[in-house]
């Protein structure tokens, strides 16, 4: 790497599939739009900034969504037109360099370390995408600039919609001072609290720690990364190669799982939560990836290429098969993931298969499933092979979801 | 310990035996091979296991009755480069001294005693298959079978002997060979048999034999004798798909093509077939295969054959390794398509007796 301090961006849609649809339906500009269902297991996509006041927020279930702010308009998704405005935003980045990093339908890095020779420094790039993004979509994008892609990601969330904040180049520690510590990458509501019984309110106390004292209050795997993001030293490349976006679901449990049949269990209905949000997405995977986490936090993964696939039951079967390349049954399992990477479009070339079901009939037979659950709930319609369901704290949202 | 024997029929039968000695072991001392000597000749043997091989030699001189344990690869290696007509075998406390044409060689085995005991065969089923058709039908099958680890990576190629007429039955669950042979017995029986056992079997056969070949299936394990040599091996216990209900029955377009013109225009198109997804687009219509590749990033590829089209006529698209797997096994001059749409298995004649149905790729 050189020593000259690289030039990052994060640039962020504002509100994506809710500006989009406010965009398409004038009727709906200035009003609170909530996309998702208000059924008793949905959960909402992305809220607008008009119904973000009153307390909606992505993830949250719909009927809570509907108790905060009665008279929200819910829409349902519409992913092929935010695929497609998505991809057109993508070809914007593409236009200023060609370091860009994907994170999901509405966010991404880009490196533009090598571009500011040809359209000028950090800043005036992020007010030139800004203005091309809309020119393309009439959407807004949030962008910060930054020397990392953690401080670029923090900025561009700083002062949402249609921002743009710089840091520039040794300002980075200075930035980071006043914010809570909730504002570090990997910080959640137990770490939150770790945090601040130790005193630990703002990024800046975590800046009058030296590394070693991080690590021994935090240990060797949290500490340094306290340090690492808290001074702003994130030295993570913007990765173009990175697959573009996978879609995962992971499950905590309160109590150990012990029994092979409920994780296999688990792992069913995580698979039919990812396979549901491929379909919607109209994508499909073409790695499965398993994640297990045991009592003492060691932490497994696998994973294995499979021809592609938005099938729960060739996800769970895979996944399955993985387990037992893994878990001899002990010991427990704390955490479960199902993941699928590599995705391809549904339209992308598939190699048929002899033995299953005719490809159009299975697509047909999800698709009916998914509209019955869409109107009856999750629980409205199984998979033969489903025994039973086990209760977590409640389904944690995996990656790849929009804001 | 002590024999006479000739070297060039010592060599082969070691050869033959040392094929299912294990390159890599928890047990070393399946890494040797078994000689034993008594009235009748010797008889070599040896076992991973899972497969077990014996060869009897008879035309040896058995001067001392005993077995004795050799190191197989030693013993493969030394029989070839020794270049006497014959060789002496003597053995004493675990060691055997191997003369020929001015050389002596002692080869430290392990106590005979230790070697995993040849497991008898109850009687089974018994056919009998010349042995140069054999070899056709394992090589007409067995490239199909899976290795990778897919839903159907049966590891193995289905026997399936029925109604006079045994069938051999390759599948990874994209495509699929079949190749059968009638056979004059009434014996029924269905079994998967490993492709490391074929394997083998593929070199030890030899070409165009007429020689028959017998085979003997029981419940656990099948025996393939030929002569005075015969391998033995394990069934698998995986179930097989119902493999008679892919084959199309009907079809829209039928193509006929030289083979030879194929597989060189397949090969020329398969060069600019996507890496991530090889395919080639196989287009029937008037008197014409047209086969097309297109990678975005290297470039399109275009060929054009002369065949014969009848029915509809239109287009499909395979993996063209898939194809080109096959043809390299298929002696017929000309070959026939039938093809539907690419929801439809396709069906390749190759030979009077050799079929093959490929899944297309769909929605490209």
């Amino acid at each position: 790497m050189s020593a000259e301090p690289r030039t990052i961006l994060h640039a962020d849609m504002d509100a994506f599939y809710a500006a989009i649809e406010q965009r398409d339906r004038p009727e709906l500009r200035g009003k609170p739009v909530i996309v998702g269902g208000d059924g008793p297991r949905q959960v909402v996509s992305t809220a607008s900034y008009e119904a973000r006041e009153f307390g909606v927020h992505s993830a949250m279930p719909g009927v809570r969504a509907k108790q905060l702010c009665p008279h929200g308009i819910f829409v349902t998704p519409r992913m092929e037109v935010y695929a497609e405005a998505s991809a057109q935003v993508r070809a914007v980045f593409d236009r200023f360099t060609d370091l860009v990093e994907p994170l999901s339908l509405d966010e991404a890095f880009l490196d533009v370390t090598g571009s500011r020779r040809l359209f000028g420094d950090g800043p005036t790039i992020a007010r030139a995408i800004k203005d091309e993004v809309r020119r393309a979509t009439q959407l807004c994008v949030s962008v910060g600039v930054a020397t990392s892609k953690y401080v670029a990601k923090v900025a561009s969330d700083l002062r949402k919609p249609d921002a743009l904040v710089v840091v520039p180049p040794g300002e980075e520690r200075a930035f980071l001072r006043p914010l809570p510590v909730s504002r570090l990458w990997g910080v959640g509501a137990v770490t939150q609290q770790q945090l601040e019984r130790a005193g630990l309110r703002t990024i800046g106390d975590v800046q009058r720690r030296s590394e070693r004292e991080l690590r021994q209050a935090f240990g060797d795997s949290l500490g340094p990364h306290l340090y690492v993001l808290g001074n702003g030293l994130d030295p993570r490349a913007v990765e173009p190669s990175r697959e573009a976006r996978s879609i995962g679901h992971e499950m905590t449990f309160a109590a150990d799982l012990v029994d092979a049949g409920e994780v296999r269990d688990t792992l069913l209905q995580l698979s039919q939560m990812v396979g549901r949000r491929l379909r919607r997405e109209g994508v499909r995977g073409t790695v499965v990836r398993l994640k297990l986490r045991h009592p003492d936090f060691t932490t497994l993964s696998r994973q294995r290429k499979v021809p592609p696939t938005a099938d729960d039951l060739e996800l769970h079967r895979v996944a399955c098969e993985l387990l037992a390349s893994c878990w001899p049954g002990r010991p427990g399992v704390r955490l479960l993931g199902v993941t699928a990477a590599g995705l391809v479009g549904i339209d992308a070339p598939v190699q048929g298969a002899l033995f299953s079901a005719p490809p159009k009939k299975r697509d047909q037979l999800l698709a009916a499933m998914d509209r019955i659950r869409d109107r009856h709930g999750e629980d409205a319609v199984r998979h033969g092979v489903e025994r039973h369901r086990t209760t977590p704290w409640g389904p944690q949202r995996g990656s790849g979801e929009p804001g | 310990m002590k024999i006479l024997c000739d070297r060039n029929a010592l060599q082969e039968a070691v050869t033959v035996v040392s094929s299912v000695v294990p390159v890599k072991t928890t047990k070393p001392i399946l890494q040797n091979l078994l000689v034993r000597a008594d009235t009748e000749g010797i008889t070599l043997f040896a076992t991973d296991l899972e497969m077990a091989a014996r060869v009897q030699l008879d035309a040896v001189k058995v001067s001392k009755k005993g077995s004795v344990l050799l190191p197989a690869r030693e013993t493969a290696a030394l029989l070839r480069e020794l270049s006497d007509p014959t060789v002496t075998l003597e053995s004493s406390d675990q060691r055997c001294r191997i003369e020929s044409g001015g050389g002596s060689f002692v080869l430290l085995g392990e106590s005979p005693e230790e070697y995993p005991e040849e497991s008898q065969n109850k009687s089974g089923k018994r056919i009998e298959i010349p042995a140069g058709r054999m070899l056709r039908m394992i090589q007409e099958t067995i490239f199909a079978a899976a290795r990778e680890e897919t839903r159907y990576a049966i590891n193995g190629v289905l026997l399936d002997c029925a109604g006079g007429c045994l069938r051999l039955v390759a599948t990874d669950g994209r495509r699929l060979a079949i190749s059968y042979e009638n056979i004059d017995s009434k014996v029924e029986f269905k079994v998967v048999v490993p492709l490391r056992a074929l394997n083998t079997m593929v070199r030890a056969l030899p070409e165009d034999g007429k020689e028959a070949l017998q085979l003997e299936v029981g419940d656990k394990q099948i025996v393939f004798k030929i002569g005075s040599t015969q391998l033995q091996s394990q069934l698998l216990e995986t179930r097989f798909p119902d493999y008679e209900g892919v084959l199309p029955k009907s079809a829209d377009t039928t193509v006929e093509v030289q083979k030879a013109v194929l597989e060189s225009a397949l090969r020329r198109a398969a060069i600019l077939a996507p890496n991530d997804m090889r395919m080639v687009r196989f287009e029937a219509g008037d008197n014409q295969l047209r086969l097309t590749a297109e990678s975005t990033a290297r470039g399109r590829a275009d060929v054009a054959v002369d065949a014969v089209i009848k029915g509809a006529g239109g287009g499909i698209n395979f993996n063209p390794d898939y194809i080109l797997e096959a043809l390299r096994v298929c002696k017929l001059d000309d070959v026939r398509l039938d093809m539907s749409d690419d929801s439809m298995p396709a069906k390749f004649t190759l030979g009077e007796s050799f079929t093959y149905v490929v899944m297309p790729i769909s929605g490209a």
